[in-house]
């Protein structure tokens, strides 16, 4: 691939991994392509840079440059070489030539080094010919380790591609029957492939930790919603991905982020906490950004988003009110109305952000109807949103909502984890933490935090819900602990509720997790086990909150707070690293703060 | 053949269907208004299972509900007490609520349960047609339970097609994008909508619904479908003095 256009739309297809030439007597060598273009590629999709007997040193800033996650090496680099590789963190893809005299012995040595193999087809030039192998001779191929299939593969032979039977199969490497120019992919014969290959594709979705197209994680997700919201969901559902991967957009939000959020924000070594708890614990510091938490990342990437779907006005739900400055900020930054929907007992507690989002031009409505609180402003801006479906954009404020919410969400929150990867590479050598941790309201800055840790299965999630005041006091909001599977504001997921399947009020100190759901990607994660979803209740986030103020002179909000609180109960063995996402500062929990130790 | 397909097979004047939340004002009145809508001639009835977030609801349904929950109304209840429907109502009964209630409940057992009470068809605004499809179709026809779909203004030509596939009984028009209780907005675009569909020839009758709330509303809806669905509007009489008894006068503001 070497054309930023035909990236983008290949971009949009999903594959799991995109290959860069670095090989400089390929006709389809990128040679200097714009680093940004390819950085900019989602990290679902493995970016992954293809050699030919390069130098490993060489290979390494490559790996640094494009932040590749995966390298195919074609030449005849050694079990040595590949392993060094491997140290960096990325995945090593090693090809070998094969054909009816091939010994799959050679490949011992490379059964602790590598990741995958490919097997292409024997050619002086090192692949690319066009041309297939005698599949049969994989029969000989003995050992486990799973492989990739290349050479010649075009739609009149994906049938037979089908009809291998073999669990060591991976991945399918599709490139010069599919290209109209050497290193330009002809995206509608792609398409064609994918859906002849869809039949053994599904495999590896269910195993995916993200979106399907259809908008489920696993049994989760969807789009329950009635009628009259479905033409609003649709039009977005059909426009997102193509919106958000557009260049002009992509350097708006870039922009954005960098000169007005602030980003990156930092990656903090707290010494001190780190000493007390016998572990190397770096602070992801998003209550610096503008507004003080991670919510703006979300706003100006759907106020950017709005803006290209014509429309004038913008509704938001808010809890805390953090979601509700985020939005109101970016309305004024872009001059659109904004109506924020605010619990009517959440509006007496969090006076200052009322304040806040009406000084820049917002209107503050309050939702009067059910508990009063978050969940009843969501149902009131959706019914604002069946209301107004034409000039009117929703900008929900986490991963909640019906599809494609909370993979949009996701996905401008997932700057989080981007960062923290390749910040901690510079501190650590080692983009991989052993732990990362993160509260858990409806999920995004936790979905922020981990989205670019989810196919690293070695790195450990750790999710914090709101205890409230105990997990069996009747006055909890820990989601996983106490909830069913449900449907709750347009998505399947899980939810607090009675037996009848009335959703339940739940109870924090902190307005921001005071939510009865998470959003589907977390109710996926939690079924699948890939992340751990624990409890912390409301004293044990105040004391941990007094901590970090007293050992780092940092005060978080009291929903970070949550994610700190549970340090307390991890055992560290060594010097294990970890990483928790502060998602917010505590100015606006100071009342609280004051109350509870007598300030 | 179930009991709406009888009714819009053989009524040729404009049908009334009328709605109202169970549990609501009383948590006993579920079948003595469904008998004193039978009496004054209303058509075919649908019963509300309230939900604490009815997203698509306004104020009036919206307290309905919340009243209904407080008067202890469940579905489980609800079923109990239309174990007497039939002994007491002939009309064709819908009943109308979100998913999650029937999630819970079990949707093959919701359906098995709607078949043995009589109801002829569900209103679940929330079930989206692709789950449906695929889930739980099969489920309602085994049990002769029509699913209801709703369409819009902005639904696509596309979309409405599909929806005539899927349904068996009759399609609910809002006759524009809104929550509940909003009057009937008559203007010209509403006009070319109805004229839009009415082209389409579509296999099933529409009635219209929202907004519904006079003589006037009704006509207008009944010009172009096979009637119209009155929902807030008699929640909102039903909180008045002696309502049950004064049905017959509520059903002439909008029936002569
Ligand atoms: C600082 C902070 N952290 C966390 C949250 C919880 O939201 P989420 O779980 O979507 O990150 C909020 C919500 O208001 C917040 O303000």
């Amino acid at each position: 691939m070497k054309y930023p256009d035909n990236i983008r739309d290949l971009v949009l297809l999903n594959p799991d991994y995109i290959g860069f030439i670095f090989y400089d007597k390929s006709k389809r060598f990128v040679a200097e392509i714009d680093e940004q273009t390819i950085k900019d590629i989602p990290s679902c999709i493995k970016k992954t840079g293809v050699f030919v007997d390069e130098n490993a040193s060489v290979i390494l800033d490559y790996i640094k440059k494009y932040h590749l996650q995966a390298v195919q090496l074609h030449g005849s680099e050694t079990s040595d070489t590949c392993l060094k590789i491997a140290e960096s963190g990325v995945e090593v893809i090693k090809a070998f030539g094969v054909d009816e005299a091939f010994d799959f012995n050679q490949l011992l040595p490379y059964l602790d080094s590598v990741n995958y193999f490919l097997f292409d087809t024997k050619t002086k030039a090192h692949g690319g010919s066009g041309l297939t192998f005698n599949w049969q001779v994989l029969e000989k191929y003995t050992f486990s380790k799973p492989y990739f299939l290349s050479g010649g593969l075009g739609l009149e032979n994906l049938d037979k591609v089908l009809a291998i039977n073999d669990d060591r199969l991976y991945a399918v490497d599709l490139n010069s029957c599919f290209e109209s120019e050497p290193a330009k992919k002809d995206i509608e014969k792609l398409k064609l492939a994918i859906n002849k290959l869809r039949p053994i594709l599904k495999e590896t979705e269910s195993m995916s930790y993200n979106v399907n197209e259809k908008g489920y994680y696993g049994d989760f997700g969807g789009a329950y919603i009635p009628e009259m919201l479905y033409p609003n969901v649709e039009h977005l559902r059909k426009e997102y991905l193509k919106i958000i991967y557009e260049p002009k957009f992509q350097e708006e939000f870039n922009q954005l982020l960098k000169d007005y959020v602030g980003r990156p924000s930092p990656l903090f070594l707290a010494e001190r906490l780190s000493a007390k708890y016998g572990a190397k614990i770096y602070l992801k510091r998003e209550d610096l950004n503008h507004t003080g938490a991670h919510k703006i990342n979300n706003t100006i990437g759907q106020i950017l988003l709005a803006e290209r779907l014509g429309k004038k006005r913008i509704i938001a739900e808010t809890g805390a009110g953090q979601h509700g400055v985020a939005t109101a900020t970016v309305c004024a930054l872009k001059g659109l109305e904004c109506v924020v929907y605010m619990g009517e007992i959440d509006i007496e507690r969090q006076a200052p952000n009322v304040a806040r989002m009406k000084m820049m031009g917002a209107t503050v409505v309050p939702a009067i109807s059910g508990s009063k609180t978050l969940k009843d402003a969501t149902n009131e801006a959706m019914r604002d949103w069946i209301n107004n479906p034409e000039d009117t954009h929703y900008i929900i404020g986490s991963v909640v909502g019906p599809h494609p919410y909370p993979d949009m969400v996701a996905r401008f929150q997932s700057i989080i984890s981007e960062e923290t990867k390749w910040q901690l590479k510079e501190k650590t050598g080692s983009e991989y933490p052993d732990y990362v941790l993160a509260c858990v309201g409806g999920g995004s800055n936790a979905i922020g935090m981990f989205y670019n840790f989810l196919d690293d299965e070695h790195v450990k999630l750790i999710a914090v819900e709101a205890a409230g005041l105990g997990v069996d006091s009747g006055e909890s909001a820990a989601t996983t602990a106490l909830g069913r599977e449900g449907v709750l504001h347009g998505s399947r997921s899980i939810l607090m509720q009675t037996e009848d399947g009335q959703v339940t009020e739940p109870y924090s100190i902190s307005a921001g997790l005071d939510y009865p759901g998470i959003g589907p990607q977390h109710a996926h994660l939690f079924k699948t086990k890939r992340a751990q979803y624990v409890s912390i209740t409301d004293q044990e986030s105040l004391d941990a909150g007094l901590l970090l103020a007293q050992t780092e002179g940092i005060i978080p909000a009291i929903e970070s707070a949550h994610a700190l609180a549970y340090l307390e109960k991890m055992k560290f063995k060594g010097n294990e690293t970890v990483v928790v996402c502060l998602s917010g500062r505590g100015d606006k929990d100071l009342a609280t703060y004051m109350k509870y130790f007598n300030l | 053949m179930n009991r709406l397909h009888q009714l819009f097979n053989t009524k040729e004047e404009p049908l009334l269907s009328i709605y109202y939340t169970a549990g609501y004002p009383d948590i006993n009145s579920t079948l003595d208004i469904a008998e004193g809508l039978e009496k004054a001639g209303v058509d075919f009835i649908e019963i509300g299972f309230p939900y604490s977030d009815p997203l698509a609801d306004g104020p009036v349904i919206q307290n309905s509900s919340l009243k209904a929950l407080n008067n202890g109304m469940t579905l489980k209840l609800l079923f109990e007490q239309l174990k007497e429907l039939r002994n007491r109502v002939s009309i064709p009964v819908l009943l109308m609520g979100y998913f999650n209630t029937v999630l819970q409940y079990g949707v093959p057992e919701f359906c098995k349960a709607c078949a043995e009470a009589g109801v002829d068809g569900v209103i679940v605004p929330d079930l989206p047609m692709y789950e449906y499809e695929e889930l739980y179709k099969d489920c309602f026809l085994d049990h002769d339970v029509s699913n209801v779909f709703l369409i819009t203004p902005l639904t696509s030509e596309e979309r409405i097609r599909k929806i005539d596939k899927l349904s068996n009984s009759f399609i609910y028009l809002l006759s524009s994008s809104s929550t509940t209780g909003k009057n009937l907005d008559v203007n010209t675009s509403s006009e070319a909508y109805y004229a839009r569909l009415q082209k389409m020839e579509l296999n099933n009758p529409t009635m219209i619904g929202f907004g519904i709330h006079d003589h006037n509303s009704f006509n207008k809806a009944a010009e172009f479908t096979r009637g119209a669905i009155v929902g807030s509007a008699f929640v909102k009489f039903l909180d008045t003095p002696d309502a049950i008894n004064r049905i017959p006068e509520f059903v002439a503001t909008i029936r002569k």
